[in-house]
């Protein structure tokens, strides 16, 4: 004990040793499994997948940094270093943003299969951070910032130094707050009533992006002058917050101001890692709590259920289709609706809408084409549904061992998933629909059957190719869990070519039939290959049991295992 | 027509280089109830997962109650319950709801899988915590709902991979009770486990898979009688028995495919 006591462990190693060798085992696990991956077909796929897609941010970060160094470097040289921050602005939306929109690419780990072992707390923690260090955000939005440090650099050599210091500190703040809010809202999302409470917050916070338009509409008319004092409100506004401060650390050491000895570019450098600590200590205490053994279990009081046979809850009904086709719609949208990841979706494409409503005056980013807002807003709401379609029976682990013991086709297990992922997709058109109506303007009834009929055309064919992919490159995901929704990268990159072309060919009917000025026509030009659509998805339909059959093993060793 | 429950023919399976299951015969009479033991990695659980049509054979046949797996297989899935090896369970669904669905995949109305849906619940306990989903019941929970799910149609046939591992006396003692009723509705239960002492109460017959290979099959005193011949063979006390004493399922066990109970090594660090 007294060796513990000291900082040691029973066998004599200190316990820094010891958690540097618990990093170098967790960093080692997963190089063994990365290189275990390459082993199958499947794994070298999705390692092709990822060099792709990393190509991809390399390419974007590079443009990006490009961009922003060009533009830091404009900046400084006509003296108006004040809005260091409209760039700095983007970088931290994006840091922040991108890992919860695009949860596919987001590297994170189960606290329980960390706490199994006897890891103190700083190794945890080490481990919780450091997991998603490597994140594409991270990776693009630090490319990012090198870049507006080179422009700073370029443009005053004698800054480099301050410059670095600050925008690395802006980065680390950045990577803490993405880890904070990540380990947050697992927290939330973790149990049905924080969730409600989570989701009615998240609606008000989208509500409140309407109160945009008319204070836009009251500004808009405003003279110059008046203009320019908002813009020095919202300068002021953002100030205290970590890009406006960042930004302002640079740019007061740019203009050398002082105030009562303590330069006000230390001040606001100061006030960043304020921030930091803040962030840092929110996710302490966040990873403390899960350290500790925290209990998220859902199970409710005992309430006894009235003993025989009253009360019976019967199953749903979808007149016209067979028994397992309904039990499988239910049991589908039963489980979206228990998907905290699932609701959180639902939202995105209102708040997309509300979001390009504020970018601009008037129409925001629709500004040049308000018609295309529902068309646009209803094929988002489709790119959203990849993790549902495209790997419909990622969510059932082990469950779907069940599907193979049991009588029913495969057909119509995926009719019945298809059909409850066409109810969701229906109901965010509606979303889509209604935000149009309230944000912009409701959509001429030609381009609402225009739009309707492209979806007859569409999601047929995207239907058909996920439910293929589901078979052929199935991937376990947790229903409940934001952030470790790791669908296969190749399905991934297969499902946006598919959508690319889908889109595409859709766009050009859309466009030749809009030119074409007759709604007839229009609908026609979209109602034939839509027919075609259907045929081709009725045809792939009838070929999934024998798939299925010929893939289970694959099929229920890769769902019924946890990583 | 063959008039076996479950019958195989040069039953094999093959991963790769690795032959888990080779030639593999069973005969399993209408109204058994058959424990398939064989120790860890034996080829129990690849056995059962051929049978009940979740893994292909990559040799032989099968057939259940006289219908041949490969071309009847929507039919035997229709007669057939099974209890997977990790449960196949719907986790984020309530125990009701699961059972609901699962009545109505096997081709149940609505009212029927509601009614059974209510029975099974009450039978196996489960009714006091109705909101309460499946993932956050506990692993003998678990268990007794897959084995509800496995029944809740009214096989004639059940598979049960391991249905008493992790499940307290308590739990155990339903999930018997339940198998007995099956037995005596004219049911045949086919199951596998470790737990030897169970497998001798509950079983009347036994197949033991060692290496992939069935090495005894037949009734519990069918296989004494065999090994206890052989042992007449063997200097007095090599039975791994007691002289005189009738042999347990686990001596039999033993005997057959071979093992001690220790290895007889010793681990350094242990002491």
């Amino acid at each position: 004990m007294t060796g513990l006591s000291a900082g040691l462990t029973s066998d004599g190693r200190s316990l820094a040793q010891q958690a540097r060798q618990q990093l170098a085992a967790v960093a080692e696990l997963r190089w063994r499994i990365f290189v275990n991956s390459l082993r199958t077909r499947r794994g070298r796929m999705e390692f092709a997948s990822h060099i792709f897609i990393g190509l991809a941010f390399v390419a974007g970060g590079i443009g990006g940094a490009v961009g922003l160094g060009g533009a830091a470097w404009f900046l400084i040289l006509q003296g108006n270093v004040e809005w260091l921050g409209a760039l700095l602005w983007p970088v931290f939306l994006f840091w922040q943003l991108f890992p919860l929109m695009a949860t596919v690419f987001t590297q994170n780990i189960e606290s329980s299969s960390l706490l199994r072992f006897p890891l103190g707390y700083r190794s945890y923690f080490m481990i919780r951070l450091a997991y998603g260090s490597l994140d594409p955000s991270n990776a693009v939005c630090s490319l990012w910032l090198l870049g507006i440090d080179i422009g700073i650099g370029v443009a005053r050599p004698r800054m480099i130094p301050w410059a670095t210091i600050v925008l690395l500190t802006f980065a680390l703040v950045n990577i803490v707050l993405a880890r904070m809010i990540f380990a947050w809202l697992e927290r939330w999302l973790a149990q049905r009533r924080t969730r409600e409470i989570m989701g009615i917050l998240f609606f008000l916070f989208i509500l409140s992006f309407q109160l945009i338009g008319p204070l836009i509409a009251v500004y808009e008319h405003r003279s110059i002058p008046e203009s320019k004092i908002l813009g020095q409100e919202l300068s002021h506004a953002q100030r205290p917050l970590p890009p406006g401060l960042a930004a302002a650390a640079i740019a007061d050491a740019l203009q050398e101001k002082t105030g009562n000895g303590v330069s006000s570019s230390m001040i606001s450098f100061l006030l960043l890692g304020c921030y930091g600590g803040a962030f840092l200590g929110f996710l302490h205490f966040r990873l403390r709590a899960e350290y500790r053994g925290e209990n998220l279990g859902e199970s409710a009081g005992r309430k006894a259920l009235p003993s025989g046979l009253s009360g019976l809850r019967l199953g749903w009904d979808l007149p016209g289709l067979p028994g397992p086709v309904a039990a499988v719609f239910e049991k589908e949208l039963r489980y979206l609706s228990r998907s905290g990841p699932m609701l959180f979706t639902l939202i995105v494409p209102l708040f997309m809408l509300t979001v390009f409503r504020s970018s601009g005056r008037n129409e925001g980013l629709f500004a040049h084409a308000p018609g295309l807002t529902f068309p646009l807003g209803a094929a988002y709401s489709l790119l959203l549904l990849t993790n549902l379609s495209y790997n419909n029976f990622g969510a059932d682990g082990s469950g779907t061992q069940f599907f193979f013991a049991s009588p029913a086709r495969f057909r119509q297990i995926l009719l019945g998933k298809n059909l409850a992922h066409l109810a969701v997709f229906a109901l965010e058109v509606v979303l889509v629909w209604l935000g149009t109506c309230l944000l912009y303007r409701p959509p001429s009834p030609d381009m609402m059957l225009a739009t309707l009929a492209a979806i007859l055309f569409v999601v047929p064919i995207d239907l058909a190719a996920g439910n293929l992919f589901s078979i052929y490159s199935p991937s376990r995901v947790e229903a409940g869990v934001f952030g470790r929704q790791r669908a296969s990268l190749t399905t991934v990159l297969a499902s946006f070519a598919i959508r690319g072309v889908l889109f595409g060919v859709g766009a050009m009917m859309f466009w030749l039939s809009r030119n074409y000025g007759n709604l007839w026509v229009e609908l026609l030009m979209f109602l034939f290959p839509g027919a075609c659509a259907f045929a081709a998805y009725a045809l792939a339909l009838n070929q999934v049991d024998g798939i299925a059959l010929a893939h289970r093993e694959n099929f229920i060793s890769t769902l019924g295992r946890r990583e | 027509m063959d008039s076996s429950a479950i019958s195989t023919e040069n039953l094999s399976r093959r991963f790769g280089e690795l032959v888990a299951v080779e030639d593999v015969n069973l005969r399993v009479a209408p109204g058994q109830f058959f424990g398939f033991l064989g120790p860890n990695g034996a080829g129990k659980s690849t056995t059962i997962k051929m049978l009940t049509g979740l893994l292909a054979p990559t040799a032989g046949r099968i057939q259940i109650l006289g219908l041949d797996l490969v071309t009847n297989m929507v039919e035997v899935k229709r007669q057939i319950g099974v209890v997977p090896e990790g449960m196949a369970l719907f986790g984020r669904l309530t125990g009701s709801e699961y059972l609901n669905f699962v009545g109505r995949m096997y081709g149940l109305d609505r009212e029927t899988a509601a009614k059974r849906t209510a029975e099974l619940l009450d039978f196996m306990q489960l009714t006091d915590q109705p909101k309460t989903l499946v993932t956050d019941y506990s692993h003998g929970m678990q268990k007794k709902l897959a084995m509800a799910a496995a029944v809740i149609h009214g096989p004639k046939v059940l598979f049960l991979d391991e249905p008493f591992e992790g499940v307290d006396a308590i739990a155990a003692g339903t999930l018997k009770t339940m198998l007995q009723r099956m037995i005596a509705r004219g049911a045949t239960v086919f199951l596998t486990s470790h737990v030897l002492e169970i497998v001798e109460r509950l079983c009347t017959h036994v197949g033991i898979i060692h290496r992939g290979r069935l090495v005894a099959q037949g009734s519990i005193e069918e296989l004494r009688a065999g090994v206890e011949a052989r042992a007449a063979d063997l200097p007095l006390g090599a039975n791994g028995g007691s002289p005189g004493a009738k042999l347990t399922l686990e001596e039999i066990f033993l005997l057959i495919v071979g093992g001690s109970p220790s290895g007889g090594q010793e681990l350094s660090w242990l002491g």
